[in-house]
């Protein structure tokens, strides 16, 4: 049994696929919701699984590590599925009660391969991961398959998608080439840092990766996508392969490069200051929240690419720090979006018009979230933001800790103007917006992961720096 | 035994205050001002207290307490005042105190104006008394963001409309409303604490010793470099909120806009933070980058005064005058600060209370004006003199101490200033200081005159003078300019022992 214990987790997730998949056969009638509780409860046990497991060995020679990353990773990604399915249960539309099967079969899929992506130290399995991770996801951004702005969206995600893999599996091919191996120990091991053959390979990798992480000129998929799909499916997809991408990135370009990682800071510097500039210049005009959340997403990626950027231990544990602070941040703010689009029937900014006396704690629960992704103290996103900031300043990078700064007041005018519309101005109707119980829970959740990140972060820094340390 | 925590208290009984109006005030408007005014009071008393038992011969910084909060980077909850902190501290109460009175009338969603008000009176109290870097940028930033809906919601848009070659792109962009003046005030700060917060990380990683302690950094020698551009993050950081010209169009916006409290807490408190910091971390911890760029800060201090009071003379809505007149003063307190003379200092210091309380008094003042005559346009009122003469003679006293009149408060602030100014490298100084207190006399008595002491206008009856807690917040702040102004050692004493150290560190051994 102990050969079996470092994929204790993907075992998990694999036999809730298998229940899943088999209750989506039996079932039978229109609604057949009770898939959805059966793979939101798989999550959460799996996830209680994942608080108790522990570092093991490596696996199948080398090619699979359970870690402290990759177990950070999983916890992260288990925490953001699971909020993320919960408030998805109180979907009504016909399509999602009478086909929660394949939805759920689908968003299990890509979980399990953003799970074997965490632990992936091996070229082939770190790209076969990255396409079961992929792959589902474009046919969920097209779920709503009578929609065809939801079409439109899937298939501009899949076409900028596939070409980014081939992009990716091509510069892997010249990775192998310059190192003669596929196990990422052995390249970080043989590579020298001036081989021209290697670094090519790599940067084209890179390509690959910013297109996953939505960096700078890779995010033209981004907001389309998150307009047109569902909004509990987009709260998820804006945070969880994000994050998958992120410790990839990690796993290929820092882990035993030691000195030579900071190579990558001009690269990394050059892709935050450009993602961070485009994501929060291009959120100012916009009207429809998903369509301004999804730009700011984008600035926030910068963001983190500032930590990249700092190329060292501290700056990795930070970015581990602000992927946990976004997940709640950002899932909460799409799912305070949702809640009032079933009620009002619109996603624009004029939806929250006097949310406050409306419905004061869904607003404040919505203030809360935006002054987190603003970087307002006492809330997750200030340590955030202020600990990249920090891991950068280490490595000197003075002017672009000011460039991101600064930024952060041009995000918080966009921010601060949907708080305006809930606080400032009348609301057009007295009636209180109804929130479905299981949306409530999620929205609730992400309140206390905000808040509580916000007072007591360092339970969570701890935790990442242990698990960053040993990258470097 | 542990000595009662008497700056925690002042610091954090207007914060219990926000908490218990949020959760046990829900439906009693009266219950709401009784607690604000209850806490308040607590830390207005206990401000005095301490005032009055600081020990002016040890000097240096007393009340000390600290808790350790994130040990491995050095941060710790750690307060203290000396006698710069503490005058500022006796002012933030004595505005705070006037200020819940002379908010006793609003109307809607009290409960929540009043908790704002208060968490955000717990950020300026708790920065003037951290000594912890870090911890007094999170109270700076607890004292910048409540303004943001105190403003957009209790705010007012003002009544003159933008006229001119660029009045439709005023119109356009909403120049003059309270959603704008929010927005801009809000985004202004913010934009200032960003280099605030880059000039903190400088300061605490080129120090190497791993603390945010004010006095751990005080003791370290920085390298003139690194002096050199600390100081100007701090200066355009705090600078943006102590009103320095060209980045003061925020202030009369944000004042014109704000509800009165909000008005006499921003105009009184706030800006003065502003030159505090630049005062306290900038010329207290780099202190060869402030020799060096004195000639930066008192010029650019003199357009202030100048450029405030010119901009004061051509406004038409009173609280604009008032808005800018703060403009104008706070040019005098930067440039006392930039002589780098003890009397220059004092003078500095000296005029952050005297305005403060002032603008207070003024804010105070156009607030009950505005309630009782439903108007701000100067030229639309005249002769309020017979109906209101508690509030002519308040308003009359004040413009005097601001156009600086011996026995007021005012007078003490800018005699010193200008000695101060006299002394300094540039004694140049001296002719746009006295400038603008002349062109100060020109619009605070041309204001006066047509307000208070004019012809009755015939736009207006039934005017009525200030009633009950309204009284309590004029006597008050009239009380303060004239007693500090007849007995300015009071608070002269404790400034100067705060003071000398600073400039002694500036003299190289």
């Amino acid at each position: 049994m102990s050969g079996l214990a470092p994929f204790a987790l993907e075992a998990g997730i694999g036999v809730v696929l298998l229940l899943v998949f088999g209750a989506g056969l039996l079932a039978r009638g229109e609604d057949r919701r009770f898939v959805a509780w059966l793979a939101t409860t798989g999550v959460l046990a799996v996830g209680v699984l994942a608080m108790l497991a522990r570092p093991a060995g490596p696996a199948l020679g080398g090619m699979f590590v359970q870690d402290g990353l990759a177990i950070f990773a999983k916890r992260l990604f288990l925490a953001a599925t699971f909020i993320g399915l919960l408030a998805g249960l109180s979907l009504t539309d016909r399509v999602f009660v009478r086909r929660a099967g394949e939805y759920h079969l689908l968003i299990l899929t890509s979980l399990l391969g953003m799970m074997v992506l965490a632990s992936a130290r091996d070229l082939i399995l770190l790209f076969l991961a990255f396409e079961l991770m992929s792959i589902p996801l474009y046919v969920l951004a097209g779920f709503l398959k009578r929609d065809a702005a939801a079409v439109e969206a899937s298939l501009k995600f899949f076409l900028v998608g596939s070409v980014s893999s081939a992009v990716m599996a091509y510069g892997l091919s010249f990775v192998y080439g310059a190192t003669r191996t596929t196990d990422l120990a052995r390249i970080a091991a043989v590579a020298t840092a001036g081989d021209p053959l290697l670094t090519l390979g790599l940067v084209a990798t890179l390509v690959g990766f910013a297109f996953k992480i939505a960096a700078f000129p890779f995010h033209m998929w981004v907001p389309d996508t998150y307009e047109a799909a569902s909004t509990p499916f987009v709260a998820w997809l804006s945070v969880a392969p994000k994050a998958a991408g992120f410790v990839a990135l990690f796993r290929v370009y820092f882990e035993g490069a030691g000195d030579r990682a900071a190579t990558w800071v001009p690269v990394a510097a050059f892709l935050a200051t450009v993602t961070m500039l485009a994501g929060n210049l291009m959120a100012l005009p916009q009207q429809n929240t998903k369509r301004l959340l999804a730009y700011s997403g984008i600035a926030q990626i910068g963001y983190m690419l500032v930590g990249v950027a700092a190329a060292s231990a501290s700056g990795t544990a930070m970015v581990l720090f602000y992927l946990v602070a976004y997940v709640f941040g950002n899932m909460g703010a799409f799912l305070v979006v949702e809640a009032l689009a079933r009620s009002e029937g619109s996603e624009a900014t004029t939806a929250f018009r006097g949310l406050a006396q409306r419905s004061p704690l869904l607003a404040l629960a919505m203030l809360l979230f935006l002054l987190s992704l603003g970087g307002i103290p006492f809330v997750a996103g200030f340590w955030a933001k202020l600990y990249v900031f920090w891991a950068a300043t280490e490595r000197g990078l003075y002017w672009l800790v000011l460039l991101g700064a600064l930024l952060t007041v041009v995000a918080l005018f966009y921010y601060l103007l949907v708080a305006k519309r809930m606080y400032i101005e009348p609301p057009d109707r007295p009636t209180r917006v109804p929130v479905a119980p299981t949306l409530a829970l999620s929205v609730a959740l992400c309140v206390l992961g905000v808040v509580i990140l916000g007072l007591y972060p360092k339970a969570v820094v701890m935790a990442a720096m242990r698990v960053a340390s040993p990258l470097f | 035994m542990i000595p009662f925590p008497v700056l925690s208290v002042i610091t954090w009984a207007p914060f219990v205050g926000a908490v218990l109006i949020m959760f046990l005030a829900r439906h009693s408007p009266l219950a709401v001002r009784l607690i604000a005014l209850l806490t308040t009071s607590i830390s207005t008393v206990l401000s005095v207290f301490i005032f009055v038992v600081y020990d002016r011969e040890a000097a240096g910084f007393q009340f000390y307490e600290k808790l350790p909060l994130v040990p491995p980077l050095g941060i710790s909850y750690e307060v203290a005042v000396d006698g710069m902190s503490l005058l500022m501290v006796l002012l933030t109460s004595v505005i705070i105190f006037a200020g819940v009175f002379a908010s006793w009338t609003v109307k809607s969603r009290s409960q929540e104006f009043y908790a704002l008000l208060l968490a955000l009176v717990t950020g300026v109290y708790g920065v003037f008394v951290s000594l912890d870097l870090f911890v007094f940028f999170l109270f700076y930033e607890l004292a910048v963001l409540p303004m943001y809906l105190l403003i957009g919601i209790w705010g007012s848009s003002g009544e003159v409309r933008p006229r001119g070659i660029f009045g439709w792109a005023f119109r356009e962009t909403g120049v003059g409303t309270k959603e704008y003046a929010a927005m801009k005030l809000t985004l202004y700060l913010l934009f200032g604490s960003a280099f605030i917060l880059v000039g903190i990380f400088a300061l605490y990683v080129t120090a190497g010793t791993g603390s945010f302690s004010f006095l751990e950094l005080e003791a370290t020698t920085f390298d003139p470099r690194v002096q050199f551009w600390v100081f100007l993050a701090f200066y355009v950081g705090f600078g943006i909120l102590a009103g320095i010209w060209p980045l003061h169009t925020w202030s009369p916006d944000g004042h014109a806009s704000a509800p009165t409290a909000v008005s006499m807490l921003h105009a009184g408190v706030l800006m003065k933070l502003g030159a505090y910091g630049v005062v306290r971390l900038g010329m207290g911890l780099l202190p060869d980058a402030a020799v060096e760029l004195a000639w930066l800060v008192g010029g650019i201090a003199c357009i202030n005064v100048v450029y405030g009071a010119l901009s004061a003379m051509a406004q038409t809505d009173l609280k604009y005058v008032i808005a800018y007149s703060s403009v104008s003063h706070m040019g005098l307190v930067m440039l006392g600060a930039a002589t780098l003379t003890e009397a220059g200092l004092n003078g500095s210091v000296f005029q952050m209370f005297a305005h403060g309380v002032m603008t207070g008094l003024f804010f105070a003042l156009v607030g009950l004006v505005y309630e009782k005559a439903h108007s701000r346009a100067i030229f639309t009122m005249g002769g309020f003199g017979r109906a209101m003469p508690g509030i002519a003679t308040a308003f009359t006293v004040g413009g005097l101490s601001s156009l600086g009149l011996p026995a007021t408060s005012g007078f003490v602030a800018e005699i010193l200033t200008f000695m101060g100014a006299w002394r300094s490298a540039h004694p140049w100084w001296l002719v746009p200081a006295v400038a603008g207190t002349f062109l100060t006399a020109v619009y605070v008595l041309r204001v006066t005159k047509q307000i208070f002491w004019g012809p009755p206008s015939p736009h207006f009856d039934h005017l009525e003078d200030a009633r009950g807690p309204e009284w309590l917040a004029l006597v008050l702040l009239t009380g303060v300019i004239v007693v500090f102004g007849l007995v300015p050692a009071l608070a002269i004493g404790p400034v100067d022992t705060a003071t000398v150290p600073i400039l002694t560190r500036m003299v190289k051994p």
